[in-house]
């Protein structure tokens, strides 16, 4: 008798501890507390923190206010990934060039880009086209190149596992080839094995 | 009786204290100048607490700002660990321009830290364009 009792309870409980247990679709902040974080990947956050912390030092280094026409043109060069994963790194760059363009201190270039492409392909044709028909050149070359690699390094302890993510960045005066700005900034993460937290 | 009862008492306790031990950190010891060259621009702040917990434990020592060359408004925020344990916290800086308007940039992040037990350190931020005229900084206790 008391064993029914104890396994009908438990059967009425079970759905409680699921449903309690289950997540309901919600929004949150991006990058923002709430988050997920996982340790063997690069998440939103970490390209936010990225990409404000080299930002601001970018901005602070007074490199982008030093060319004879301000604003700056900046160029968007190769940005090598060197972690585990498949990432676009156009969530690091974006970022830095929405801020900076925001800062009024450099806009970038989307008719210049390595190898003769163009991140507007419109844009660059009827550049051409203008100065096909003027027989002047119309575009501004870039000031300075923006250069970088992620670098991605695990380590292992038991049951535990970090990553550090190097996000290494280098301003570039393409007249000079000199390196007038350099930033890193780098992320670690710790958790056991397949972990997620917030 | 009496002496399984102390018994147990006695192993609760051991347990008890080296759970006390275990969660427990050194904290930290630093050293410094004396005669400082530097002089901080120290301003006067306004709080608003709303967690006395994580107010009590990191405290707000102080707050100083300067504008950068490039016409940036930069803050610094003397953060002090009033405990002897570790604390994990998150900080978020908002800008405002001359018209107390909300300036968004799309890399503003909530920054995770953490403090060691007895640490006096400092954050920094950087306005994202030289219009932001005053600041505010959240903080957040991360309780993972």
């Amino acid at each position: 008798m008391k064993k029914i009792l104890l396994l009908s309870l438990a059967a009425a409980a079970l759905p409680l501890i699921v449903g309690g247990c289950a997540t309901k679709a919600h929004y949150v902040q991006t990058g923002g507390h709430e988050s997920l974080v996982t340790v063997g990947s690069i998440n939103i956050q970490d390209y936010i923190q990225a990409a404000s912390t080299m930002t601001s030092e970018l901005l602070a280094s007074g490199a982008l206010d030093k060319v004879p026409t301000p604003p700056a043109v900046l160029a968007i060069s190769r940005i090598i990934n060197n972690t585990g994963e498949q990432i676009d790194t156009d969530l690091l760059t974006k970022k830095i060039r929405v801020a900076v363009l925001q800062s009024g201190k450099a806009l970038t270039t989307t008719t210049f880009g390595m190898g003769g492409s163009s991140e507007d392909p419109m844009a660059k044709e009827i550049q051409q086209n203008g100065e096909l028909n003027t027989g002047l050149g119309t575009a501004r070359t870039p000031d300075f190149t923006l250069s970088g690699k992620i670098i991605q390094t695990v380590a292992r302890d038991g049951s535990t596992s970090q990553s550090t993510f190097s996000f290494q960045l280098s301003l570039t005066d393409p007249r000079s080839g000199l390196a007038v700005w350099e930033g890193e900034k780098e992320i670690t993460k710790q958790g056991g094995r397949g972990s997620v937290g917030f | 009786m009496k002496s399984r009862i102390f018994l147990l008492f006695a192993v609760i306790g051991f347990a008890a204290g080296l759970l006390a031990v275990s969660g427990c950190k050194s904290s930290v010891n630093s050293v410094e100048n004396a005669q400082k060259t530097g002089q901080r621009q120290m301003i006067s702040d306004q709080r608003v607490i709303t967690d006395r917990g994580l107010a009590r434990k990191v405290s707000i020592v102080g707050v100083n700002q300067v504008t950068t060359p490039g016409g940036f408004l930069k803050v610094q925020i003397e953060l002090l660990n009033t405990t002897r344990s570790p604390q994990r916290f998150s900080y978020r800086f908002e800008w405002f321009d001359a018209s107390g308007m909300l300036i968004s940039s799309p890399a503003a992040p909530a920054f995770p830290d953490q403090i060691d037990g007895g640490e006096d350190k400092f954050i920094t931020g950087q306005s994202p364009t030289p219009a932001c005229k005053d600041f505010r900084v959240k903080f957040l206790e991360n309780t993972n």
